[in-house]
């Protein structure tokens, strides 16, 4: 808009100016837009184990649930400093309910669920997956601290969600 | 003015003072009134939620009315998240529309808007109300709800695209007595909004009509439940904008004359409204970032969409921001911040929207957060996201809202508000009060309270172990939660108190802006104002259909990708009720 008229001077150098610092912000705005995107990427590319897999899909949504590594809930050791764990979520409790694993071990957790969707959270870890009938999700992640760290359904799941607690112990490295 | 005179060249015009003005002034109010009633029952109950997580459960208290604290969340989340919004937004987007261009509105057709989505609030009220459907408002399957829920959400998202046509006829209809002319700024923003909207609006609906409805009916046994997750969120993203917009549509049509000064940039709020419209619909899933099933190239794609998202609201930040700058120095504000302090602050509707703009501040640094992968793992389906959204939604728009409403009831009814004093108090409330809570919601996130989670009915020593970690926020939660208690309710004396027991008084007319160098009124009789040398950019971006087709494609480029995998492998999974 160009029209001049009816612009008095105060209007017209605050006008100027304002344009002037208009194209700035706008500037600044794409140049931190950027380097926040790169950023987050980098950190994505550096800790690439946080991506949530897919291991497969099913036809019927209690499929996974049956196979027998979900079955026997044990934490399997897949390699001399990994682990798999299967874990459904049921509404309202999480299968096995109680694990142990390792300090320092890379455990690649497989996650679905036999009814309705559930979220698999780690709390105080970034692990933080949707449980998704007759779909089994995978993330990878290594406990860098022994301690109680506690799986919290953070997916409504009905009238007890909030009680879908279980625990993963993590034992100290060098303890057998 | 002597629109009165002009009106009897041009049959379309509208006169203040003829029947029609006195129709279309009825409805808005109706929609008006029937939205904030929305919020009314929501907001009543939002402070409960707080103290929930707080520690402080009241709902066994509560037990006649509400059965359980989801249920009591599946209606604070539909009456604010969809009645309240819908009915304000399709009655301002028609309303102020039809003031600027000085045209009626097809009132039939505003008319069926209004009853399609009341018909829909009642079958969704109902189903609620018996604790049939506490689903919450994203009604995931395989949870399933009664046919009430769903039909009911079908008929609300079905009359919200409604203002739709109703707006393009009234362009045309301008357009037809001022050719060449570019489309006015008010008018213009609206349409954007209802053509988004329109688009987005795909994905819920054909969720509903070939899966929930016909599901929840017992015509078909099963659903896919994370298909239905991607439809729900292709209108769930573009959701937030939906409320957003009409509080831009405020900001940069109204606020810059209601503060005593002129808006800086009419280009710009155009740009804005057109990279918000194409933004919106191809970033819909980046709230399945911790959904199986989404490859990593994808996820890499959306955090850069879903960060260029932020730039129209930098943008807009900066245009109002210098709008006010300006209103502000006209009055006589000196050096840095003088200006700020010398906006009239005395007029609530001011005070309201200035102040729902700082709590945006707050709202796009968490969304920034939100949007960022390795951050949204940290904090998805935690208290971070309520946070995050009650400083955009619960704060933008409502408080925006509750600033039109100042000047709008006196406008429609001819009556003064109650109390300006009230009104001031009410939104200083609001604004203090949601900024505690949202603090403390967000910060509690960060220890990983989940969000939509009955804590306070576990057991003390539980509830300690798991969150007492995070007892410091909480305690912000349920204190701000409080605080919002006498701010929404001083709001509703307020609002309910103008209407039955205002003075009579001169209505005021409808404060719309005039931006630098553009004329001081479009209405359909005014003067021609054919000095619009528009630039290109601005003649180009009047070309609304081109926009909705590049929109359409980015979204159809977005989410076929997306949802191929999944349509390959459909799972059949049969409802459940669990409440
Ligand atoms: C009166 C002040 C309000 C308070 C104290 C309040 C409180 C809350 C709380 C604590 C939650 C989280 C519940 C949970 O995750 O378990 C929540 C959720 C929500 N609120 Fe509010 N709120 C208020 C106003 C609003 C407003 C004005 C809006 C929108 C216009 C709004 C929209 C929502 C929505 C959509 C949800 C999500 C529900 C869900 O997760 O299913 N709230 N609110
Ligand atoms: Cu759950
Ligand atoms: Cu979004």
């Amino acid at each position: 808009m160009d029209n001049k008229t009816g612009m008095s001077p105060f209007d017209a150098a605050f006008h100027a100016s304002a344009e002037r610092h208009e194209r700035f912000w706008i500037f600044g705005v794409l140049v931190m837009l950027v380097l926040l995107t790169i950023g987050t990427m980098f950190y994505v590319v550096h800790d690439y184990g946080l991506v949530t897999g897919t291991q497969s899909y099913a036809t019927d949504p209690q499929a996974p649930a049956r196979e027998a590594a979900f079955q026997d809930g044990k934490v399997v050791r897949t390699g001399p400093n990994s682990y798999a764990v299967y874990m459904v979520g049921r509404a309202w409790h999480w299968a096995p309910d109680v694990i142990h694993v390792p300090e320092g071990a890379e455990i690649t957790f497989y996650v679905t669920s036999a009814d309705v969707l559930h979220g698999f959270e780690i709390q105080g870890t970034p692990v933080n997956m949707t449980a998704v009938p007759g779909v089994v999700g995978t993330v990878k992640y290594t406990f860098r601290h022994a301690g109680l760290f506690r799986i919290i359904c953070n997916e409504y799941c009905g009238m007890f969600h909030h009680a879908m607690v279980a625990r993963i112990i993590v034992d100290p490295a060098g303890t057998p | 003015m002597n629109i009165e005179i002009a009106a009897n060249t041009i049959p379309s015009a509208v006169s203040e003072s003829d029947s029609t003005a006195a129709s279309m002034r009825r409805l808005m109010l109706a929609f008006l009134i029937t939205g904030f009633s929305a919020l009314l029952i929501g907001a009543t109950i939002g402070p409960f939620q707080a103290l929930n997580y707080g520690g402080v459960d009241v709902y066994p208290a509560l037990r006649p009315l509400l059965q359980s604290y989801y249920q009591g969340l599946t209606i604070h989340g539909v009456m604010n998240g969809y009645v309240f919004t819908f009915f304000v937004t399709c009655g301002l987007l028609v309303y102020l529309p039809a003031r600027e261009l000085g045209v009626a509105p097809n009132l039939t057709m505003w008319r069926t808007c209004f009853a399609v989505m009341a018909i829909g609030a009642l079958c969704v009220l109902y189903a609620m109300a018996d604790n049939s459907s506490s689903v919450l408002w994203t009604f995931y399957p395989p949870l399933k709800g009664s046919p009430f829920f769903y039909i009911g959400i079908t008929l609300l998202a079905l009359g919200s695209t409604m203002p739709l046509p109703i707006l393009l006829k009234m362009r045309a209809t301008w357009r037809r007595h001022r050719p060449g002319e570019i489309t006015p700024l008010v008018t213009y923003m609206s349409l954007i909004t209802m053509l988004m909207w329109g688009l987005a609006g795909v994905g819920v609906m054909a969720e509903l009509v070939l899966q929930l409805d016909p599901w929840s009916l017992g015509l078909i046994g099963t659903v896919d439940p994370i298909v239905n997750r991607t439809l729900f969120w292709l209108t769930g993203h573009p959701i937030v904008y939906f409320w957003l917009m009409p509080a831009y549509v405020s900001w940069y049509g109204l606020l810059s004359r209601q503060v005593g000064g002129k808006l800086i940039s009419d280009p710009m709020a155009r740009i804005t409204f057109a990279l918000l419209m194409i933004f919106a619909l191809p970033v819909g899933t980046h709230h399945q970032f911790s959904d199986p099933g989404f490859s990593s190239i994808w996820r890499g794609i959306l955090v850069v969409l879903t960060m260029s998202v932020a730039t129209p609201s930098l943008v807009t930040a900066f245009t109002i921001g210098l709008s006010l700058e300006y209103a502000g120095r006209l009055r006589g504000g000196q050096g840095w911040f003088g200006w700020f302090r010398a906006l009239p602050w005395g007029d609530p509707s001011v005070a309201a929207q200035v102040l729902a703009a700082v709590t945006f501040i707050l709202g796009g640094a968490t969304g920034i957060v939100n949007g960022s992968w390795q951050l949204n793992a940290i904090v998805h389906n935690t208290t971070f996201i309520p946070g995050h959204f009650h400083v955009t939604v619960g704060s933008v728009t409502a408080m925006t809202f509750m600033a039109i409403s100042f000047w709008m009831v006196p406008h429609l009814t001819g009556r003064q508000l109650i109390s300006r004093r009230l009104a001031l108090f009410s939104v200083w409330t609001w604004f203090v009060g949601m900024t505690i809570f949202a603090v403390g919601m967000s910060w509690a996130g960060l220890y990983g309270v989940p969000r939509r989670a009955w804590v306070s009915a576990l057991p003390h020593d539980t509830y300690h172990a798991l969150y007492g970690a995070a007892s410091v926020p909480l305690a912000l939660v349920a204190a701000g939660g409080v605080l919002l208690w006498v701010a929404s309710y001083t709001f509703f004396a307020v609002f309910f108190g103008t209407l039955l027991f205002g003075r009579r008084a001169a209505p005021p007319p409808v404060p719309f802006a005039q931006s630098f160098g553009g004329p001081a009124s479009f209405t359909i009789d005014s003067p021609p104002n054919p000095a619009q040398s528009a630039s290109p950019l601005i003649r180009a971006l009047d070309h609304v259909w081109l926009l909705t087709g590049i929109t359409t494609l980015a979204a159809i480029a977005a989410y076929i990708p997306i949802l191929w995998p999944f349509l390959h492998h459909v799972t059949r999974a049969p409802g459940w009720i669990l409440w």
